[in-house]
């Protein structure tokens, strides 16, 4: 009695069918015929709603070094095929997804794209399966520090946010020294916006322990109205103001908040400023905003950067974090794939990613490594800079040296009880 | 068969479709199949307990996303509180979804309690606010329910009359039951002395009232009942997931099971189910081609409103109907809602 | 948690006072704005526009455009408007009009089929990147003081916007002409067209209005906010938590309503910032209870 419309048209045929469009979601140009049966790489991303281009640049940045490697002939003859997904940001989207990807598409190998809540439930997944992942978006500590989390076959490429709270507090300690001791902070109230502030705030305080945080705002997620909480700032007065607000949210806020002239009356750290669809959509970017980088084309300043910054961009869309973090993943997957021969057993692939350094634009010198320890990214470039207005948007610099993260990083780890 | 007493049929037909869905799943090669089964399960709960409300009672529910999310949240946070575990040992999992149905009805009941008072634009309104009040309470009690991130850390599923709900099979047997056990509680629902009452208000509630029918009780009955159906849908995504978030009360998910009620026709009992379907193959078979889902569906709704001007189901109904030539179809057809 | 320490401290001071009432003030008028068109398509026509989060984006993204081609805020305000306007119209002689006896249902569903089509549509056009039109040159001044208080040229400007939206609106509705007709054309559309008037083109006509005035709020609002698709899902809510407080149909009671959320939002930040959005729930939940016209509806005929 239960009535299916199906007609009976099986999936796995209209798959098979479909499988050479592989990324069929964009309009790609070479789809490459496979010689040998293709490799396929399971890619869940948003690509739908409010952070669409989260999945759109992540997409175009892993497709870069796909298209690469398949051009010079694949591996050893196979080519490599992007199956992109999305989960339009639904953790039980992205679950059903990853095992859709897994057991009807045949990927052996699941290059992630999605972000906080997502990426846990896909972890899930990958646990369960035992399928070999490397997670290019989540920048969420907990996803490897936590031993409760991890799995000898699953990585992490992407930044993680206790480098990014120990590089800020290091540079905002700077100019608690010279003088800034009053901190507030206005981020969005939500995991990461919590979590963020909250390990920013706890570095700021072991580096400059008499700065006071004398306030903090928390405007939801996508909110469209920040007066409420730009007034409550005014109203704190504090010497300088901390917020890890992104994307459109942020542009929103910089434009309400120079109504108000905010930023005429105290320094302010935005972490995620120096991401390149923020920097170019502020009108009247007010200058001397300290920022973190999330990609830029300056940081590291290296010509390898420059190219790749170009590459990236004949997509017709602007290199961002994610871009550059989806790169960098499908990078780590390809080499240990050339190191197995285009095997995909997951404890030979997970070997050949343990403990690996490959040369990357976005490294500090020039390489990344996939730590040993715990299965995540170092060595890439970070640290903050200050705001102009006008391109490149961010000068001044400041890298953080990896020993101190590291350093500080150890002991988080021990305080929260993870090592 | 015609002779049996509809109860009695219902659950024949119920026991058959569920040993239908067990065979399929025994059988099928791959997992692909039982995982997407068990997300239309889910669905299916959650619009053909809608339906209840819509399409028998008369009663639109903007809210009801609400009741959905909370059987999985119940679910969820009880069996991660190890004293329950190690009480109940085997029986865990069961009584967890007991106390998912219970708590659940309890809330419905009490939301349900007040919004019965009002009517039409001004209900959807109140369960709609009420549905983002509880998303609203989910959010801020980080605590209990990990806030935006949902239950995190898996939720542990002991094993219990012999299924393993970490293995596919298993795992979508129980929920295959669950979904059987809800539409079949909906089905005996319509079909009894209560469906009738529910039917009349339906129709027209001052009539009924002059009949003697406490409307009120009869409203907040049926949005329990409701409520409590719900709640295993919610348990059986829980299942699947291994986690609760708060996303399952959000109230795109109460529109979209608004959507495939209507899409699939509200004038006959299976035809949400109908529209359950029809939305994800509508779903799928877009993503083969393009990104853009959103506009095929909502092409596809615009046809389905504009030119068949009723759900699918229903349209099917009326063209075999017509075919056929019977002379009085006219009188067939329910009043509109 | 519940921070009175401050919320008091706020009273006290004056500089706070004007800042944080000022601030209830302008959300407030923002959102009524935003929320005017609900209200007058509800009001007269008795169709609750699910759609109208569409066209205040519509509104923004032209505007945008209108922008970028001619410079002039101005212009790209008249664009947004005009774009919804004609937009809207199309919608309704196409869609909504079939569904005018319809109920509920119908008209939620052919609503939601626009919201998607037009969500993806934009998506299509202006791609799915956030954009932000920056403030106009005539805007990027100082903000104004006052009694330690500070209150942005520009907001004054919204403000003073939305106040002549309502009065122009309610004069409308009330004394025109063209009010009269449509409202009589919604109690009795058969009467009013056997008087030889063309009734499909004054209900056409006001819900053009109202879609304008959706697409003017986004325009207006476009400088101070980022645009994606899609971002009409908040102001939609928004939009019916006001319409609703305030009395579906009622100009002034969704002014009163949304300068009554903004106080609760400016103040409640101080006071209860984790809970200010629970509060404008319960505010709903309560008035949908005790008095379900709203503060300044009409008793609805049940």
């Amino acid at each position: 009695m239960t009535v299916s419309h199906r007609a009976g048209l099986s999936r796995r045929a209209f798959l098979s069918a479909a499988g050479a469009l592989g990324a069929a979601t964009f309009a790609c140009p070479s789809i490459l015929r496979a010689q040998g049966a293709a490799i396929k790489v399971g890619v869940p991303t948003i690509l739908s709603g409010r952070v669409a281009i989260l999945g759109e640049t992540a997409s175009v940045g892993a497709k870069m070094a796909v298209d690469a490697v398949n051009a010079a002939g694949g591996i050893d003859g196979r080519m490599i095929e992007l199956v992109i997904r999305d989960t339009k940001g639904k953790p039980d989207e992205a679950a059903r997804i990853t095992r859709e990807l897994i057991s009807n598409d045949g990927c052996q190998v699941i290059l992630d794209a999605e972000a906080s809540g997502g990426a846990f439930a896909v972890h899930e997944v990958v646990r369960d399966a035992g399928t070999y992942c490397v997670h290019s978006i989540s920048e969420t500590s907990s996803l490897t520090a936590d031993p409760a989390n991890t799995a000898h076959w699953i990585f992490r490429s992407g930044r993680q946010g206790i480098h990014d709270a120990i590089a800020g507090g290091l540079y905002a300690s700077e100019l608690a020294k010279a003088g800034v001791k009053r901190w507030a902070t206005c981020s969005p109230d939500y995991a990461y916006g919590r979590d963020t502030t909250a390990e920013f705030m706890e570095f700021l305080t072991i580096f400059a322990p008499d700065v006071k945080l004398v306030g903090e705002t928390w405007p939801k997620v996508f909110q469209p109205d920040y007066t409420e909480n730009i007034t409550n700032v005014l109203n704190l007065a504090p010497e300088a103001l901390y917020t890890c607000l992104w994307g459109g949210d942020l542009v929103a806020f910089f434009d309400q908040a120079s109504l108000y002239g905010l930023f005429d009356q105290f320094q302010t750290v935005a972490v995620n400023m120096g991401d390149a669809p923020v920097l170019e959509a502020i009108k009247n970017l007010p200058a001397g905003i300290h920022s973190g980088n999330r990609y830029h084309k300056d940081i590291p300043d290296s010509e390898a950067n420059e190219t790749w910054n170009a590459e990236f961009r004949k997509s017709g869309k602007l290199p961002t974090n994610w871009g550059w973090q989806a790169y960098t993943g499908a990078r780590f997957v390809i080499e240990a794939l050339k190191a197995t021969g285009g095997g995909t057993d997951r404890d030979k692939l997970a070997e050949a990613t343990k403990g690996r350094t490959i040369d990357s634009p976005h490294g500090v010198n020039g390489t990344v490594t996939m730590r040993e320890s715990d299965n995540t990214l170092v060595d890439y470039a970070l640290g903050y800079g200050k705001t102009i207005s006008e391109a490149p948007y961010l000068t001044d610099f400041q890298p953080t040296a990896w020993d101190v993260i590291l350093e500080h990083e150890t002991e988080w780890k021990k305080r929260k009880g993870f090592i | 068969m015609s002779r049996m007493h509809p109860f009695a049929r219902a659950g024949l037909l119920a026991l058959a479709a569920l040993c239908g869905f067990v065979l399929v799943g025994a059988a099928s090669p791959g997992t692909w199949l039982l995982d997407t089964l068990t997300g239309l399960f889910a669905a299916g709960l959650l619009v053909m307990s809608l339906h209840l409300l819509i399409g028998y009672t008369g009663l639109i529910s903007f809210g009801h996303a609400a009741y959905y999310a909370s059987g999985g949240y119940i679910f969820g946070m009880v069996l991660q509180t190890p004293a329950f575990v190690a009480a109940c040992g085997a029986w865990s999992v069961p009584l967890a979804t007991l106390l998912a149905v219970c708590g659940t009805g309890l809330f419905a009941l009490l939301v349900g309690s007040i919004c019965a008072r009002l009517s039409e634009i001004y209900f959807a309104f109140l369960t709609l606010a009420f549905q983002m009040l509880f998303v609203s309470i989910i959010q801020g009690l980080v605590q209990y329910t990990g806030g935006d991130q949902g239950l995190t850390g898996g939720i542990p599923r002991p094993a219990f009359l012999g299924l393993d709900l970490v293995q596919a099979r298993d795992r979508y047997a129980f929920s295959a039951f669950l979904f059987v056990a809800g539409v079949l509680a909906v089905r005996l629902i319509t079909l009894s002395s209560f469906g009738a009452s529910l039917r009349m208000v339906r129709d027209n509630e001052r009539r009924a009232a002059f009949l003697g029918v406490n409307t009120y009780a009869v409203k907040v009955l049926a949005f329990t009942a409701a409520g409590s159906i719900a709640s295993l849908g919610g348990v059986v995504l829980a299942v699947f997931t291994s986690a609760a978030y708060p996303e399952w009360a959000g109230w795109s998910v109460s529109g979209e099971a608004i959507f495939m009620i209507m899409l699939g026709g509200l004038h006959s009992f299976w035809g949400p189910l109908v529209g359950v379907v029809a939305m994800r193959v509508i779903n799928d078979v877009t993503l083969l081609y393009t990104t853009h889902t959103e506009l095929a569906k909502g092409l596809a709704i615009l046809f389905v409103v504009l030119v068949l001007k009723r759900g699918i189901l229903d349209w099917l109904t009326d063209w075999r109907k017509a075919r056929r030539k019977s002379p009085s179809t006219k009188e067939q057809r329910h009043a509109a809602p | 948690m519940l921070d009175l320490d401050a919320l008091l401290n706020c009273f006290s001071a004056t500089s706070c006072l004007v800042t944080q009432a000022s601030t209830g003030v302008i959300i407030g008028m923002l959102l009524f704005l935003v929320a005017s068109g609900v209200t007058l398509i509800f009001g007269v026509l008795h169709v609750v526009n699910f759609a109208h989060g569409a066209f205040y984006m519509i509104g923004a993204y032209t505007a945008w455009s209108a922008y970028g081609a001619t410079g002039s805020y101005y212009l790209a305000v008249l664009a947004g408007a005009l774009s919804a306007a004609v937009i809207g119209v199309l919608f309704e002689r196409l869609a909504i009009s079939r569904v005018y006896r319809e109920n509920l249902l119908m008209q939620l569903l052919v609503c939601y089929a626009f919201v998607l089509v037009a969500d993806d549509a934009v998506k299509m056009i202006w791609g799915a990147e956030y954009l932000a039109m920056g403030i106009p040159a005539e805007f990027r001044v100082p903000p104004y003081r006052f009694a330690g208080g500070v209150v942005p040229p520009f907001y004054v400007f919204l403000v003073a916007t939305s106040l002549a939206v309502a009065v122009a609106c309610l004069l409308l509705i009330r004394y025109s002409r063209f009010g009269k007709i449509v409202r009589a054309s919604a109690q009795n559309a058969t009467m009013v067209s056997v008087l030889g008037i063309r009734v499909p083109v004054y209900f056409a006509a006001l819900f053009g209005l109202g879609c304008a005035l959706a697409g003017m709020a986004g325009a207006l609002a476009a400088p101070v906010r980022s645009m994606t698709p899609g971002m009409g899902l908040s102001i939609l809510i928004d939009s019916f938590i006001v319409t609703v407080i305030g009395g579906m149909g009622s100009i002034p009671g969704a002014l009163l309503a949304a300068v009554m959320l903004g106080v609760t939002r400016s103040f409640g930040s101080l006071g209860f910032p984790l809970f200010v959005d629970g509060a404008m729930f319960i505010m709903m939940v309560a008035i949908l209870v005790f008095r379900p016209q709203g503060l300044l509806g009409e008793k609805a005929l049940r």
